[in-house]
């Protein structure tokens, strides 16, 4: 097998009528009145937001834009309108900031140097949000991870990966590009540099260390067993970076999981309970 | 006779309910029987879905069973052959299951096959739940010679080579496959009618569960490995297709693969496969 970025290539046509059909089982078969989802105007959320509604009908996606000062970026946030203008939902914007506030003040040991710790409440807080609309709304929560920064867990526990299906979750970020591309997202959205903006001037590239082009070769790499020396080779890089990627990966399986606890009877949750989703 | 429609009921089941299954298998075969097939193919667990899990406990019956009983009756009030898939529950020993194919008549119950090759790797658990057949039945009806095999067996052709040395004319592949995995199905399928000159009639499940997507694609393959008649790909469908037993004759003559046989071939690769 060769690394090349042929290798990454799907039928975007077929892997787009496949997540819209995925999509619109789902919210049948649940009985729900349509999608919540957080809009930051980047690639994944403005791709999982056109999907959905492809899928289902504007009438059906609700967009949530949940700006904060400290990382207020009036670009983003008009992107993500453009979006839901392009494909026809409902957007409802719901700053964050004082509830951020609130959270700050209360916490007798916050401490705002922790940048991550501080900005994993910005994540949680806007998953708070989303599941208000969900609940009261009888909308399903839809994830705009990608596969990319779930097998790196780049993400926030019970944060923005909190979600009842997340569509896009088996492609890599330069293959959710691609979809997004396909589907009609507009090219500067589509490829602009992914952040998280946890804090302000955060690119998810520089904090990785890697480029995401690179990344998601090494990572189709591990997904197929191959040994990272092979990969480090076809790729002109260092065995110590891909072995990095490679325990990055699977350091953070804690955070693609239910709760572990201690086996003590018959059948236990998440380990082997093993009942169909109905629902 | 040697010409007979057959139905593929291409279905969506409903997750762990028999008794909507069953419903809905009775439609299919009432419109078989409008259409005149004389035979009606459902997938692999369609008595109960494909993916039910911890589920299957309580879902497996006898075979012959109360289910088997109730699609009997449907078989004989419409004068049809169905085959069906349905978890069997052991009458010898507790919790033991197979993943079995049904075969019922215009006179009822006439016999199953348990799947002998169970796929457990990837998205698929079946050795945690079922235990793997071992015999490979062919049911002399009048109808031809028919022999069944379900979805991962297909990759394996000893068990159609069984069903051929037997003297199947018909094979029967029920199935519940999952799209990335249709390029497999739609060349093996082909392949084990070719090898054995025998018809192939292939019943997929369709629908999405657990985020698998079955592709349907249900087909009737004959000896030659063209293609008689293709249900949709992704959504329910019910299609029927004649097919001519002459056809293997035929075919026979023009590809031996059957005369060409070497049985001291089979020694040989056990002897390999014990090793490997």
């Amino acid at each position: 097998m060769k690394l090349t970025p042929q290798v990454l290539e799907l039928n975007w046509e077929a892997t787009a009528e496949r997540i819209k059909q995925f999509i619109k089982d789902y919210i049948e078969k649940v009985s729900a009145n349509g999608v919540v989802l957080g809009i930051s105007g980047g690639v994944d959320s403005s791709t999982a937001a056109a999907i959905s509604a492809l899928a289902l009908g504007g009438d059906k996606v609700l967009g949530l834009i949940m700006p904060e000062e400290e990382t207020y970026n009036p670009k983003d946030i008009e992107d993500a309108k453009l979006i839901a203008e392009k494909f026809g939902f409902k957007t409802e914007t719901v700053d964050i900031s004082k509830i951020l506030k609130a959270f700050y003040s209360s916490i007798p040991a916050f401490n705002p140097e922790e940048k991550i710790s501080k900005g994993n409440i910005k994540a949680r807080t806007r998953m708070i949000c989303i599941y208000y609309y969900a609940n009261t709304q009888k909308r399903v929560v839809v994830g705009s991870s990608d596969k990319s920064e779930t097998m790196m867990g780049y993400f926030t526990k019970w944060g923005d990966i909190a979600a009842d299906i997340s569509p896009l979750m088996d492609l890599y970020k330069t293959q959710v590009r691609k979809l997004a591309l396909h589907i009609g997202v507009p090219k500067e959205i589509a490829m602009k540099p992914s952040t998280p903006a946890l804090w302000p001037g955060h690119l998810a590239e520089e904090e990785l260390g890697i480029k995401y082009e690179i990344l998601d070769l090494i990572l189709y790499g591990l997904e197929r067993f191959m040994p990272p020396e092979k990969i480090a080779e076809q790729l002109g890089l260092s065995v110590e970076t891909v072995n990095k990627i490679k325990e990055r990966w699977v350091a953070n399986e804690h955070k693609r999981r239910m709760p572990l606890t201690v086996k003590l009877q018959y059948r236990t949750v998440g380990a082997d309970f093993r009942i169909p989703r109905t629902k | 006779m040697n010409q007979l429609k057959v139905a593929l009921a291409q279905m969506t089941c409903i997750k762990a309910d028999k008794n909507k299954n069953i419903n809905k298998m009775r439609t299919f075969a009432e419109k078989a029987r409008k259409e005149k097939a004389k035979l009606v193919v459902f997938p692999e667990l369609s008595l109960t879905d494909y993916v039910v899990r911890d589920l299957l406990y309580e879902l497996a019956e006898p075979v012959p069973g109360p289910s088997v009983e109730k699609i009997a009756e449907i078989a004989k009030e419409n004068k049809l052959y169905m085959v069906f898939g349905m978890p069997e529950k052991s009458e010898k020993a507790e919790s033991v299951i197979y993943n079995t194919a049904v075969l019922v008549g215009p006179r009822g119950y006439i016999g199953k096959y348990r799947k002998m090759y169970l796929p457990t790797h990837s998205v698929f658990e079946e050795k945690r739940y079922f235990r793997p057949g071992y015999e490979t039945p062919v049911f002399e009806t009048e109808l031809g010679k028919i022999g069944l095999i379900i979805c991962y067996d297909v990759f394996f052709p000893e068990v159609s080579r069984a069903l051929k040395l037997k003297g199947a004319q018909i094979i029967i592949c029920i199935s519940a496959s999952p799209a990335v995995r249709r390029n497999f199905f739609e060349t093996l399928t082909a392949a084990r009618a070719i090898e054995n000159n025998t018809f192939v009639i292939y019943v997929n499940l369709v629908g999405i569960e657990e985020g698998l997507q079955f592709w349907g694609g249900s087909r009737i393959i004959s000896p030659s490995g063209s293609i008689i008649k293709k249900a949709k790909y992704n959504e329910e469908d019910f299609v029927v297709g004649e097919i001519d037993l002459d056809d293997i004759k035929h075919i026979a003559a023009f590809v031996p693969t059957i005369r060409d046989l070497r049985p001291e071939i089979y020694q040989k690769l056990k002897d390999m496969a014990e090793a490997l």
